[in-house]
């Protein structure tokens, strides 16, 4: 075996303590969660003296976190895939057939990548006050997959049209509509684009707080971050519990990241390689 | 002419009567698939900002019936007019910018070291560019709490500068409740937070770089210096435009981080202006702030306006 050069030996070490920058908030949150409620109040110690379960187990039970679990679930699973679903038949039409205004419409969908979401939040929980979807879930996942609108019509638009047009021809020639080269061609192609896009919608709507903070009042349909954020403003906050209640809010967004980054860095990094 | 044209136009021929029906036919097709994005759109988008708009020039509480038009005036206030109102505002502008320039510096100057030398290791490559990338994934509100955990005056950061000797340095208040550290401390929070994606940017760019051209290069004697300035920063030099440029626009139009971690204090010197239209907008009760909320955003879109607009034309110049 060769021995590393001092170059080498440098550029280790440099990644390592940047390795180390990017794991430390995980280190204390995971310090944190099993802490008691004494040993908290120490503080200081990475590694727990006395370390406990009873702090996540009260947490995901006594404070009805997997209730919370459920419900970011059932709003980011739906929100995931009415974007898949909405965006890659747009997508689509924009990208193979043609229609007169076809570039008007994409490019006011692209432009909409510009307007701060705080520009319109106010309005939107006027409006969603006005057609009694306020503080639902549904109130949260139609502006959410709206959201997403330019960055998936860009995406897919550009996943479709990189498919070569033969097989487009080859199916019509064969009789097939455009639903059905669409279901059975290009959707499956495009699949590490869906990924991506998947992994790019569910991620910041698991996180979302803005605009379920100011839209949610029933406690019964909190989301995991609005729970965070319960648990934090009590009147003793301990930091034990809040940092429990991180934990489950983010192990499932790295799962999720760890099972799918083949798909989704290569999704990001493919843009500057084209 | 060759055969293949010849044959390509004799098949458009035989082909042009059904066209003219199928182009009907298309348009239909068209329209039905982006339809479901469309209402959505007109639903949840284009009613939404037209109404911002035309609230951006009254002045209404959210709850009296009619609202009061005032013209430009809300515009007036917050840039100079409202003797409260606009020096809030400004301070909320100086802190907006001074984030957005240290955050996307900050940025290019620990992503692109780093992409250099996760480029040149072999072993471990994988491993380590999913842990930077963690940051990215996870940026939101349970880290930030993480973040507030550790900065709090009992917590590990100060613990830590005082067990290396550099105790001067920690804050007894905390870094948040510090006036001195607190946009300091949140500026490094979302550095942390964007370095993954620019560190993954520069490493397909890197890696995008033919080494037959280096080792070429190396070959005409040119060194480690002349190879970086004329070949491998040519080719970054768009890269970093483009992340600069993300840097910039995330940084004035997000203001989640502040909210959560604190509230734009203390004493307003974390005061940003997402934040100063979020509490106009919400928390205001009772007081006709709405309209003033809403110009403030139309003033925000406007600045990420005109960055898309530098954003264009530097891209263009590039070509």
């Amino acid at each position: 075996m060769r021995r590393p050069s001092a170059g080498a030996v440098v550029a280790y070490l440099a990644l390592t303590v940047y390795a180390a920058v990017s794991l430390y908030p995980f280190a204390w949150m995971v310090s944190g969660a099993f802490k008691d409620r004494l040993e908290i109040l120490e503080g200081g110690h990475l590694v727990p003296h006395r370390p406990t379960l009873a702090t996540l187990a009260d947490t995901w039970s006594r404070l009805h976190f997997f209730d919370y679990f459920l419900n970011s679930l059932k709003v980011t699973g739906l929100t995931v895939l009415g974007v898949l679903v909405i965006y890659s038949l747009a997508g689509y039409a924009f990208a193979m057939i043609d229609f007169p205004g076809r570039r008007f419409v994409f490019w006011f969908f692209v432009a909409l990548l510009f307007v701060p979401s705080i520009t319109v939040l106010l309005p939107l929980t006027i409006l969603e006050n006005k057609l009694d979807i306020l503080g639902t879930h549904t109130g949260l996942i139609l502006p959410f997959v709206n959201g997403t609108a330019p960055l998936a019509v860009l995406m897919l638009t550009n996943a479709f049209r990189a498919v070569p047009v033969d097989l487009h021809d080859a199916a019509t020639a064969d009789g097939a509509g455009e639903l059905r080269i669409f279901c059975r061609v290009y959707l499956p192609l495009a699949r590490p684009t869906l990924i991506t896009i998947g992994v790019l919608t569910a991620v910041p709507t698991w996180n979302e707080y803005v605009l379920t903070r100011v839209s949610l009042n029933d406690e019964s349909r909190y989301t995991l971050p609005l729970a965070l954020e319960k648990l934090a403003s009590g009147t003793v906050p301990s930091y034990n519990e809040i940092m429990a209640g991180s934990l489950i809010l983010v192990v499932p967004v790295i799962l999720l990241f760890l099972a799918l980054q083949r798909y989704f860095v290569n999704g990001l990094s493919g843009a500057v390689k084209n | 002419m060759t055969a293949t044209d010849t044959a390509t136009i004799a098949a458009r021929l035989v082909t042009e009567p059904r066209r003219t029906t199928r182009r009907g036919r298309n348009a239909l097709v068209g329209y039905a698939f982006i339809a479901p994005a469309v209402l959505l759109f007109l639903a949840m988008g284009l009613y939404t900002l037209v109404y911002s708009f035309g609230l951006s020039f009254a002045k209404w509480n959210g709850f009296s019936p009619t609202w009061e038009w005032v013209g430009l005036d809300n515009y007036k206030d917050l840039l100079f007019a409202d003797p409260r109102l606009a020096p809030e505002v400004r301070n909320a502008a100086v802190n907006t910018g001074i984030a957005m320039v240290a955050v996307s510096l900050g940025t290019v100057l620990i992503a692109l070291p780093l992409a250099t030398l996760l480029n040149s290791i072999t072993r471990l490559r994988g491993l380590l560019r999913s842990v930077f990338f963690l940051p990215y994934v996870t940026a939101g509100i349970a880290v930030y709490y993480a973040w507030r955990y550790v900065l709090e005056p009992q917590g590990a950061v100060n613990l830590a500068l005082r067990s290396v000797g550099l105790g001067s340095l920690s804050r007894p208040q905390g870094f948040l409740a510090d006036p001195d550290t607190a946009l300091p401390a949140l500026v490094v929070i979302m550095i942390w937070g964007s370095v993954p994606v620019a560190m993954l940017l520069y490493l397909a760019g890197l890696q995008a770089i033919d080494p037959a051209v280096i080792e070429a290069a190396s070959l005409d004697g040119a060194g480690p210096v002349r190879r970086l300035r004329h070949i491998t920063w040519p080719l970054l030099v768009p890269i970093t435009v483009a992340i600069l440029l993300l840097g910039l626009r995330d940084t004035m139009q997000g203001f989640q981080i502040f909210l959560i971690m604190t509230n734009g204090g203390p004493g307003g010197h974390t005061d940003v202006l997402g934040l100063e239209a979020y509490q106009q907008a919400f928390l205001q009760s009772l007081s006709p702030t709405l309209g003033v909320a809403s110009a403030l955003g139309w003033l925000i879109f406007i600045a990420a306006l005109l960055l898309a607009v530098v954003n264009a034309r530097l891209l263009r110049s590039r070509q």
